[in-house]
């Protein structure tokens, strides 16, 4: 009976571990995650990053309004290509679309990648433009993009460099909608990885498989955030902060706008609050319509406002 | 609905205090409750516990608590003010030992506060259904100590429900026998 018990106890013991980490069926031609399909900008940097293209700028270049984005979780450039080709059409301000590191690789690069990794190519970007002597420098982060980019204001490196005129948060993910994500470590090594479902104009510009190592990172990144929120970052009243948030969200729990409006604080001498707009929209990252197969005109309405929006805002605050 | 429940949860608790008289036969307890949710805030508040030999031998517990933020993360800091009022009852394993192990069902509302009218948009309270287990010790002196881990049936999902709701919470509650 003894011996019986142990070789049920063993057996299910070596079916948890060999069911732990299993690694997903990855199709190199079609998928992000495999190791043929890359983003652009990983071969193309000078179409996508302003250091890169403008290495060497001129004092006009330098005065014109350069806006660093930052996409989301196991996401590519891809997510900011409409911006970009707003920009490209307005000529009022120009676009410099950072890949996070770890993403737009493989599956192994994005499952050993932290998110300090991620974060580390919008640290670059920024200290190099700052360093080449642009002086109106811009940040927007998508979803992900926001919480590593809060966690930069709250780390003081914008005071080291110079310091961007806005930051504009659309759909910043502080808490998951799919709370599953707050139970990863003990999940993750038994689940390995998850999958998600992409469109059809999606496919190759998403990672479809999320390793648990990087949920877990995402887990660490946003708890980071939401405590540092409590506490309190403080902003001077030379930043503009924008979050647009749309109400319904399967992705970004809405309530992440609440502890963004709470968390980031101008001096109490400024009596001034940070701007937060709801958006009349169910889509996680509106700016990014791209891809979808189902878009509604206002959806169209929303991101053409956004656009409008940050546009005003860098032409309002630029140095003249 | 949520009216309707917050009433049922006062009702409840008060008439617990008023009906129930410390005897050999029935048990009231009051106590301090802390919980904390995975990944989110400490929420802490007050606690009921009513049983009777005439009920199930004891070995039936109605519960009712009230836990916030306020009382918690929230206090002195920019964590998002929430209060939940809950009833529930618990099953007793072990009953006439000290050591029990109890399973429980709990219900109630749950209410965030977002202090800024542009967020009238967003889903601020819902019905609380959570699943409860965990152990409690019945010390030689009228004390109590009950520690449990609970899942919320319903949580934040980004639609309907309050995102500040999360699944998986841990209470520690310390009770007297009045």
């Amino acid at each position: 009976m003894k011996n019986k018990t142990y070789t049920l106890f063993f057996g299910i013991l070596a079916l948890m571990l060999h069911s732990c980490n299993p690694t997903p069926d990855i199709d190199d031609a079609i998928m992000l995650d495999g190791n043929q399909i890359f983003d652009l900008s990983l071969t193309q940097p000078e179409k996508y990053l302003v250091s890169k293209y403008m290495p060497n700028p001129t004092a006009i270049q330098k005065e014109k309004p350069v806006i660093i984005a930052a996409h989301g979780y196991s996401a590519t450039t891809f997510e900011w290509d409409e911006l970009r080709d707003y920009a490209d059409s307005a000529k009022t301000f120009i676009v410099s679309q950072v890949l996070l590191g770890g993403h737009g690789r493989s599956y192994a690069d994005f499952k050993k990648a932290t998110w300090h990794d991620w974060q580390s190519s919008i640290m670059d970007e920024y200290i190099k433009l700052s360093d080449l002597g642009f002086k109106n420098i811009y940040l927007a982060g998508s979803s992900t993009g926001a919480p590593l980019i809060i966690n930069m204001l709250q780390s003081g490196i914008f005071a080291k460099h110079t310091t961007p005129k806005a930051i504009f948060l659309i759909d910043p993910i502080v808490v998951s909608s799919n709370k599953t994500l707050t139970m990863v470590g003990l999940l993750g090594p038994v689940l390995g990885y998850t999958t998600i479902t992409l469109d059809e104009g999606e496919k190759g510009k998403w990672y479809i498989y999320r390793p648990q190592e990087s949920l877990n990172q995402l887990m660490e990144l946003i708890d980071l955030t939401r405590r540092q929120l409590e506490k309190g970052i403080q902003i001077s009243g030379d930043l503009t902060v924008k979050v647009f948030k749309s109400e319904i969200d399967a992705t970004a729990d809405p309530v992440s706008a609440v502890m963004i409006k709470k968390g980031i604080q101008y001096e109490p001498s400024l009596n001034r609050k940070i701007d937060v707009e709801m958006i009349h929209s169910d889509l996680h990252v509106f700016t990014r319509l791209r891809g979808r197969a189902h878009v509604k005109p206002s959806d169209v309405v929303n991101q053409h406002k956004a656009f409008v929006e940050m546009e005003d805002e860098m032409l309002k605050s630029t140095i003249k | 609905m949520n009216k309707i429940l917050t009433t049922i949860t006062i009702s409840l608790l008060f008439t617990l205090l008023i009906s129930a008289q410390t005897t050999n036969q029935q048990n009231l307890k009051a106590g301090i409750v802390f919980q904390k949710t995975q990944s989110l805030y400490w929420e802490n508040g007050v606690g009921f516990d009513y049983s009777s030999a005439n009920i199930l031998d004891n070995k039936i517990h109605f519960k009712a608590t009230f836990l916030s933020s306020r009382l918690g993360s929230a206090f002195n800091s920019n964590a998002i003010k929430q209060d939940n009022f809950i009833v529930g009852a618990d099953w007793r394993f072990r009953s006439e030992k000290n050591l029990q192990i109890m399973v429980g069902l709990n219900t109630g509302v749950f209410k965030a506060h977002y202090d800024d009218p542009i967020f009238d948009v967003l889903p601020s309270s819902t019905i609380l259904l959570s699943a409860e287990t965990g152990l409690t010790y019945q010390f030689k002196f009228p004390m109590s100590a009950i520690l449990s881990v609970g899942y919320n049936l319903r949580n934040g999902d980004g639609v309907g429900i309050p995102g500040s709701l999360f699944p998986v919470f841990y209470k520690l509650g310390f009770y007297y026998s009045l």
